[in-house]
């Protein structure tokens, strides 16, 4: 099965796919394109839409109103000009009346809120909001805060407590995260591991969907140029997929690596210095783990994939054909989004060991917490056991499929094609 | 001595059975022809011979030993359906073929070489085989298929779709392959073809093997009764003649069969009485095309398919 023919095939694979520009311009553009959509987002949230934003407050008595104009003419966006707050102090019999008056600029937009704050504010902290859009969240969750700030004060003041007193009661709670471990010093974690868990996660998801559909397209080509039976004449399909596969896999694992370098030198080197909430607690040993659990990975992905592209006839129904394999890249991607925050739960913890899921969640849960190093040596055999699973099966299929020619299989007839003597 | 033995092959599809029992050799040295039409069976021998398919029966003894890998390495085969990748390079593709066959080296380089120009394509060493002509990919898909120097050369349909240039090119390649004492075996539904190159065939029709041996006692045995003429004149009154089974007109020729060997020299005497000018007469002659429309049916449907050819 892996012999010269097999390295022959590995070798016109990586010279059709290294040096091509397409896998050129992906390992340089996937990157910028990462780092592009996060700018992108956080530029996108800096429009909170919210400026010339004009607000009026309204209280029932004189004192508090203004306490709430010298507190807020504090405030950062009210002092550039963001917000405009006007004050108010009337009693809640007339507020309807009030509200009715405003009407007009209300639904305009000219006045894009008004918030009322009865003196039971004060003892159940229930604040009023009238507005054409009392969902706009940007609006009331910047001035939530604010409104809390002076009725706390406005609370204690009237307790007699000291300035101190107050500036803790303002404080709010800062869980700072020590990560325990058998290593004696407990060391703080940031963000940094989470982030790059759903990095990991994420670039696993794209490349082989990418090297999938790449695979599945050689096969293709192959298959509809009729240049398989050339190949077959020489060399039997199970050395064809070998090499295929093999020469694939090469590249992915390759182009992982080169985007994993930049990691590499901010843990390895000091040239990079991260603020300290950001910092990644990995070693060389987590991206070399990533990588070998990537390589098994692509071959089981490629294998399946070039599977699908050997029994189709045509690119169309090929793409059509390919769902069953996509949802096995797809279901554990989200899963593993979606548990990530908490890395220990059972769901994830439990997928990271089923076949095809562990490929894509158990990187990202080792990033993000501690995993004990059996697991992951446990994650490594369910992928190679797999593999030996799949393949007698898939390359029958492929050695079946790869000579057929004719309408679109159902998938009841690709099952029969097993029971053909290949 | 024979070079290949074919021996109970059948295989199946499914309900369709592709071939069925199908037995033949192909002695050293020859052009062996398998004949039959579309969908007879052709290319399922070929490939089982090939061992791209696994019989469902029977096998196949390369000189005594059953065939495996070590015969995919001496044969050189030209699919019907011919693909070359594309986007490689002329001199790669040939280098990736050879290498693909164990074959590598500085030695196989310079015969590719040599090949391209033997067939005019020197100067598109570098181009890329999309850019190539429709022919001149043909001359690459021969090249690749013998470069390897193979001792059995396996071609299905090889002069389906080629242009007459071609069709000479290739003929002259199996000439001399032959007269290097190589095997080549080729399959076709064009009698004519077959007629004028080989020296021994089976014919497969419907997966059976009809009939097989060396087209010359073939030829001897099916054309006792068998005589083609070339003539001027009217001969309709051959027509339900009582001396005279049937008569087929193949446009140049005309092909009559008698009743009986015997009645030859009767049938020659009865032309030139009746004042036909009988500018050729080749007694015990018959085409393999004649031939296979007694063994395998109606005319029309053959005709039809050379038509279409």
């Amino acid at each position: 099965m892996f012999n010269y023919r097999a390295i022959a095939v590995i070798k016109r694979e990586l010279r059709e796919k290294l040096m091509s520009k397409a896998f050129i311009l992906m390992t340089i553009l996937l990157p910028v394109f990462m780092i592009g959509i996060i700018g992108f987002q956080t530029w996108i949230m800096s429009f909170e839409g919210d400026k010339n934003t004009k607000i009026e407050i309204i209280t029932e008595d004189l004192s508090l109103t203004s306490k709430f104009e010298s507190s807020f003419n504090e405030l950062s966006f009210v002092k550039d000009t963001t917000y405009t707050v006007s004050f108010n102090t009337l009693s809640s019999a007339g507020l309807k009346e009030y509200i009715d008056s405003k009407k007009q600029l209300l639904i305009d937009e000219k006045l894009h809120g008004v918030i009322f704050i009865p003196d039971t504010a004060l003892t159940n902290k229930e604040v009023q909001y009238y507005s054409k859009t009392p969902n706009n969240r940007t609006i009331t969750e910047k001035l939530e805060g604010p409104i809390n700030k002076v009725l706390l004060d406005q609370y204690f003041s009237e307790k007699g407590l000291s300035e101190d007193e107050l500036q803790f009661a303002r404080m709010e709670v800062d869980i700072n995260g020590f990560k325990v471990s058998d290593e004696d010093e407990f060391k703080e974690e940031g963000f940094g591991n989470l982030i790059l868990s759903y990095i990991f996660t994420f670039l696993l998801y794209l490349s082989l969907i990418m090297g999938g559909q790449m695979m599945m397209s050689s096969v293709q080509e192959e298959k509809t140029s009729k240049i398989v039976e050339v190949l077959l004449s020489s060399i039997q399909s199970k050395e064809l997929m070998t090499g295929k596969i093999l020469g694939g896999a090469i590249t992915s694992t390759f182009q992982m690596a080169i985007w994993l370098i930049p990691i590499i030198l901010l843990i390895s080197t000091t040239w990079f210095v991260l603020p300290p909430e950001l910092t990644l607690d990995i070693t060389l040993f987590h991206l070399i783990y990533f990588l070998i659990n990537f390589f098994l990975g692509l071959i089981i992905f490629l294998g399946l994939f070039g599977t699908v592209g050997a029994i189709f006839d045509t690119a169309q129904d090929a793409q059509s054909g390919m769902w069953p394999v996509m949802l096995l890249i797809m279901i554990p991607f989200f899963i593993s989004f979606s548990v990530l925050r908490n890395p220990s739960n059972a769901v994830a913890e439990i997928s990271s060991f089923v076949p095809f899921a562990t490929v894509i969640v158990m990187p990202g849960r080792m990033v993000a917490g501690d995993v004990p190093l059996w697991q992951l040596i446990a994650s490594i055999f369910v992928n190679i056991g797999t593999v030996l699973a799949i393949f007698p099966v898939a390359g029958k299929i492929y050695r079946v499929g790869i000579l057929r020619t004719g309408k679109k299989p159902k998938w009841s007839e690709v099952i029969k094609w097993l029971k053909f003597k290949y | 001595m024979n070079a290949l033995e074919v021996k109970n092959l059948s295989k199946s599809f499914g309900d369709l059975k592709a071939v069925n029992n199908a037995s033949f050799v192909v002695p050293e040295g020859s052009i062996f022809g398998l004949i039959g039409r579309n969908g007879a069976g052709k290319t399922t021998t070929i490939r089982m011979m090939m061992n791209i398919y696994i019989p469902d029966e029977g096998e196949v003894i390369l000189r005594g030993i059953k065939v495996g890998q070590e015969f995919k390495n001496k044969v050189g085969y030209l699919p019907e359906e011919r693909g070359l990748y594309k986007k490689m390079k002329v001199l790669e593709t040939l280098l990736y073929f050879a290498e693909l066959k164990g074959v590598t080296g500085k030695a196989v380089k310079k015969k590719a070489k040599e090949y391209l120009e033997r067939f005019d394509l020197t100067d598109r060493i570098d181009s890329k085989v999309e850019d190539l002509s429709k022919g001149n990919q043909q001359k690459i898909q021969f090249i690749s298929t013998i470069l390897h120097d193979p001792e059995f050369i396996i071609l299905d349909e090889p002069f389906s779709g080629l242009d007459p240039i071609n069709t000479n090119l290739l003929k002259e390649i199996i000439l001399e392959k032959k007269k290097e004492g190589k095997v080549i075996i080729f399959s076709t539904h064009l009698m004519d073809f077959a007629e004028k190159m080989c020296d021994h065939i089976a014919m497969i029709d419907h997966g059976n093997i009809i009939l097989n041996g060396s087209l010359s006692e073939i030829k001897q045995k099916y054309s006792q009764r068998n005589v083609s003429i070339n003539y001027e004149g009217d001969i309709s009154f051959l027509n339900g003649h009582p001396i005279v089974e049937k008569v087929a007109d193949f446009g140049n020729t005309t092909g009559i069969t008698v009743n009986d060997p015997g009645q030859i020299q009767d049938l020659l005497k009865l032309l030139v009485e009746r004042g036909v000018n009988v500018k050729r007469f080749d007694a015990h002659d018959i085409s393999l095309h004649e031939i296979f429309i007694d063994l395998a049916g109606k005319e029309e449907d053959i005709l039809e398919e050379v038509k279409n050819v």
